[in-house]
């Protein structure tokens, strides 16, 4: 896979390029593509294409600071990305009802996610929770918090100031959000992961945590602020979401979290931290989003494409597993 | 297990604030509402005390309840049903240990999956409007003495899983596994066996909580039973079993639940919204867990300056 640890062995390694999870993804979302333009001429054609990466936008941020708490190890999963989303967003509605400029509403909605993502590195890095069990209490707490802030209703009132433009305008053909949140939001990440000294730091501390500490890295601090960027990613999300459906729904996070988890595993992230990319991630994107709606083109109700989405998480790790393990033995 | 003092605590404050709250009906109520939560934390703390965790339950729970009460309403024999669910539910579970054992997939990894997969084919057999079915049986509803029958159910379950883990070699390799699998497996303990085992109760209980699930709400819906993996989790844990494996009780679990259960009973007899449900919930779930952490990190401490 992709770590900065990896040892690069000369020659063609045809077992190791296939257990390449970005090629082996380049190559299912090719295939998927070419059954899905057989069952309906429309999928292939540029319009269609370059609307559908809309539907990675959301899940694509929420799957980014998922991937990145997961590396740094630990146990770190983030089971409140959804739940993030939904009350920062709700926050966002509260602000602009209340009169606030709507563009200041969602420069402080980031700052919003931001801390609810603090928190939940607070509990995990200071308090010492389990991060499984503190993002489980957060995405019951700050759901709720979101229906109670919004008394239950779906709160509107987003069309000012060009603000509708962010979510359902065109920037060369190219949906807005894809061009203003998603694609800087991955270059940014990505730089940090592949370039910048904290990045190397994610993975030394997802790999071997004490063996960082030796070397004067404090592994609560490099999660903490993964955490941190995991909510202000969760922010941006619901900045997008309000933009593109004038709406911001208490529950709009709602399932979204098992798609995060399935992108990041799918993308190549080791589930126990210290291996996976942002490149891997961004493949998974967009594998799921053609994926998912070319059997929306086909018809299939949403549950099953929740189904299927579940079953291929469970079926990836199994045969890279199978993968990993031949060719550990040889 | 300072679960019982919360439970005490807790139990105070809402006898204090409503006087609704210690009467024998609502009592009986609580444990009548909690059953099913209950029967499936029991099987839970095992997974979880083996280092594993199985977040499907809810959707199992779902899709169990829905082929239940589709036999009912057919007019299968009840007992039938019964061996049907457990057995159902049995064999589900053991598909999940293989998949953790045999497919080496991270416990949380492959449960989250098959949550999608179980919920997907409940929905595929759900006819698109509410099934309503009949209890399986009265004795699980019915009143004894003010107690609900089925509360006498979760008292035997847990009575029995209490005394498997402490007395038997099956409890002892569930711990061992939880402390450190590979040096279980060097000990000659049959790791797979038993993690498969662990999981396949967890399922069974899941299926008895399918049919009190049934019996209680008298209603199956597209998404019967989801969510309930959190409630289950948050009352293993606050009863003190540790998340990471290896250490926790199922009485402490019992515990637990009856700390969930009167939260959200007591809840509701203040009349706070219950929109605020999760709120509380997830605000109680953090405090528990924190004190236990700042207090277990204290013992450590304390321990390395001896």
């Amino acid at each position: 896979m992709s770590s900065p640890t990896h040892v690069h062995r000369p020659g063609l390694d045809l077992s190791r390029m296939l257990s390449d999870r970005r090629l082996f993804l380049v190559l299912v979302t090719i295939a998927t593509g070419v059954v899905m333009s057989l069952l309906s001429p429309f999928f292939l054609s540029v319009d269609n294409i370059l609307n559908i990466t809309k539907f990675g936008v959301v899940i694509g941020l929420l799957a980014l600071g998922q991937t990145l708490v997961i590396l740094g190890g630990g146990g770190g999963i983030d089971l409140s990305v959804g739940s993030m989303l939904g009350l920062s967003g709700i926050c966002m509605g509260l602000m602009v009802n209340a009169g606030v400029n709507v563009w200041v509403a969602a420069v402080i909605t980031l700052g919003i996610g931001l801390l609810l993502g603090a928190f939940n590195g607070v509990l995990v890095t200071v308090i010492g929770i389990p991060s499984l069990i503190a993002t489980l209490g957060t995405l019951y707490a700050y759901e709720s918090a979101a229906f109670v802030a919004a008394k239950g209703v779906t709160i509107t009132g987003f069309a000012q100031a060009g603000y509708p433009f962010l979510g359902q305008g065109k920037i060369l053909g190219v949906p807005a959000q894809v061009v203003l949140a998603l694609i800087p939001a991955y270059l940014l990440v990505g730089a940090m992961t592949g370039y910048h000294r904290f990045g190397r730091r994610i993975y030394e501390v997802g790999n071997n945590e004490r063996a960082a500490s030796l070397v004067g890295i404090s592994p609560a601090r490099v999660r903490f602020v993964l955490y941190g960027i995991s909510g202000l990613l969760a922010g941006l999300g619901a900045v997008v979401t309000n933009s593109w459906l004038l709406a911001a729904r208490p529950g709009a996070g709602g399932n979204l979290v098992l798609q995060t988890i399935t992108i990041a595993v799918l993308g190549g992230t080791y589930i126990f931290g210290g291996r996976g990319s942002v490149s891997g991630t961004l493949l998974a994107v967009v594998f799921i989003v053609v994926l998912s709606s070319g059997l929306q083109l086909a018809g299939v109700d949403q549950i099953w494409q929740l189904g299927a989405l579940g079953a291929l998480l469970v079926l990836t790790v199994m045969v890279n597993n199978l993968f990993t393990a031949r060719s550990g033995s040889r | 297990m300072a679960i019982y003092v919360f439970v005490l605590g807790e139990m105070i404050v809402f006898s204090v604030l409503s006087a609704n709250f210690l009467t024998a009906a609502n009592l009986g109520n609580i444990a009548l509402n909690a059953a099913d939560l209950a029967l499936i934390a029991a099987g839970m703390t095992l997974v979880i005390i083996l280092g594993g965790i199985d977040v499907a339950v809810g959707s199992v729970l779902g899709l169990l309840a829905l082929i239940s009460g589709t036999a009912t309403l057919a007019g299968v024999n009840p007992w039938l049903i019964v061996v049907l669910a457990v057995v159902l539910g049995t064999a589900i579970g053991a598909l999940h240990g293989l998949i953790v054992t045999k497919g080496m997939v991270s416990p949380i990894i492959a449960t989250i999956g098959l949550l999608a997969v179980w919920r997907a084919v409940h929905f595929s057999l759900w006819g698109g409007s509410d099934l309503f079915a009949p209890p399986i049986s009265l004795l699980l509803v019915e009143r004894f003495a003010g107690i609900p029958g089925v509360a006498f159910l979760v008292l035997v379950v847990y009575g029995g899983l209490a005394y498997v883990m402490r007395f038997r070699s099956f409890g002892r390799n569930v711990y061992a596994i939880g402390n450190d699998a590979e040096a279980a497996r060097l000990a000659g303990i049959r790791v797979t066996r038993t993690t498969i085992g662990a999981f396949a109760l967890l399922g069974g209980l899941v299926g008895v909580a399918a049919l009190v699930f049934m019996s209680r709400t008298g209603v199956i819906q597209a998404y019967s039973g989801q969510g309930l993996e959190l409630a289950v989790i948050a009352a293993v844990v606050v009863g003190g079993t540790s998340i990471t494996g290896g250490r926790g009780a199922i009485l402490g679990t019992l515990g637990g639940v009856v700390f969930v259960a009167v939260l959200q009973n007591g809840v509701v007899l203040l009349g706070v919204p219950p929109l605020w449900n999760g709120l509380l919930l997830g605000a109680f779930i953090l405090l528990a867990v924190s004190i236990d952490a700042i207090v277990n990190r204290r013992a450590a401490r304390r321990e390395r300056a001896l």
